[in-house]
């Protein structure tokens, strides 16, 4: 069997999957072995293929697992409230509603988040925020979700002005900041999107 | 189309995993899904090109999957439906945000036409040794982000991830015979991309030239 420079190149993946058969392979090396060109075509394939197994080709955004892990707990693990909880998710839920037609008539002078998409903020840090110009949410300094020259502000100012929290950096920094239990996680449920502190 | 042999070890211990679960042991499920997670990401990345919205699908695809485990089939791996979910995903965040308008000219191919390589220089080194392994990543990366989507997955499932030939077609959707063509052309276009020959890449920090682009 003799095979040309064209049929080399439409079965060279086919040969480093081990998926020609035994005559083919003998005709493919007979013409890769007085063929440089075909011989290029092969080393470089050959190159490509170990070139992408070894690297590790895309690092893992920073803190994916926590975050991964963090957003699969309500599913997997159930959400857990105590009977104490239960009693505060109740009682704020009333006090809410009750609270319901003061906050929709106050709702037009209050901050109107710059993307329709975020979630306002329910509780805030208590040191400065970092924000940029031209984006969307306020992060704690470092993010790696932000991008672009940030500036500090307090987070109020941030919140007046329309940014919505970082739902990555901020709800891990509350939640090491003891702001978030899995206690009130409960009661954030209930709660009406409304900013606190 | 192969099935996952009955006799896989990996196999055995993921569908005990699996029906341990499904009887009440939720916590389990991070341990089914532990050798997948990077995966995932991987191949949501592979197709959306942003790593804030890749994370974003990569978690979308467990929460589905866990939600609907009861109607995973276990004759099939574990892992090619957990990609499946997470390529849909993917695909159904890319038709929102409609990056598809922006999709290569390849992409609209016939896939029937054979690809001729560009380049034919000597490249039976590899430069690995010449530049440092991040240079390298960049270049590599680059180059699989220039190819169209339908390439792109095929070989970071197949060469990447080292799904078989079969799990890949399965994953997607396609026949093997497609994976195999686009396996191949994907192949020899990285090939033409990275040779040194050609653009020298691997010799100057340049991005890949835009008239080298297999399509263009």
């Amino acid at each position: 069997m003799v095979v040309t420079c064209e049929q080399v190149w439409r079965e060279i993946s086919n040969y480093f999957e081990g998926d020609v058969d035994p005559a083919l392979r003998q005709a493919l090396e007979g013409h890769l072995a007085q063929c440089p060109r075909c011989q290029s075509v092969r080393d470089g394939v050959r190159n490509v293929i170990e070139l992408y197994s070894d690297e590790p080709m895309f690092p893992l955004p920073v803190a994916f697992y926590p975050r991964l892990h963090g957003r699969l707990a309500d599913q997997v693990e159930g959400r857990r409230i105590s009977r104490r909880a239960w009693l505060v998710s109740v009682g704020v839920t009333g006090a809410l509603a009750a609270s319901a037609a003061c906050a929709a008539a106050l709702d037009r002078f209050g901050p109107r988040p710059l993307s329709e998409m975020s979630q306002p903020a329910r509780r805030l840090p208590q040191r400065l925020v970092a924000i940029v110009d031209g984006g969307k949410t306020f992060h704690v300094p470092g993010c790696p979700f932000m991008h672009g020259k940030y500036h500090l502000v307090a987070p109020e100012e941030a919140v007046r002005q329309g940014y919505a929290p970082c739902t990555r950096c901020m709800r891990d920094a509350l939640r090491s900041a003891g702001k978030i239990t899995p206690d009130f996680e409960g009661e954030e449920s209930a709660s009406s999107a409304t900013v606190e502190e | 189309m192969t099935l996952a042999p009955r006799s896989d070890p990996g196999h055995e211990h993921e569908a005990a995993l699996i029906g341990r679960i499904q009887r009440g042991e939720r916590e389990l499920f991070y341990e089914l899904i532990r050798p997948y997670e990077r995966r995932v990401f991987v191949i949501a990345f592979t197709i959306l090109r942003n790593e804030a919205d890749a994370e974003d699908v990569a978690q979308d695809a467990f929460l589905k999957a866990f939600k609907y485990l009861a109607q995973f089939r276990s004759e099939s791996r574990f892992s090619t439906w957990l990609i499946q979910v997470a390529i849909n995903e993917a695909r159904q965040r890319q038709r929102k945000s409609h990056l598809e308008i922006m999709r290569p000219i390849a992409d609209q191919e016939n896939e029937d036409g054979t690809y001729t390589p560009r380049d034919f220089t000597d490249w039976r080194e590899i430069p690995s040794e010449a530049l440092e392994r991040k240079e390298i990543r960049e270049k590599l990366v680059t180059a699989l982000g220039s190819l169209a989507q339908k390439y792109r997955e095929v070989f970071v499932l197949r060469d990447v991830e080292h799904m078989s030939i079969e799990d890949t077609a399965q994953a997607l959707g396609i026949s093997a015979g497609a994976v195999k063509t686009r396996l191949l052309r994907a192949r020899l276009m990285l090939r033409d991309l990275l040779s040194p020959g050609l653009d020298g890449v691997w010799a100057t920090n340049s991005q890949i030239p835009k008239g080298t682009k297999p399509w263009s």
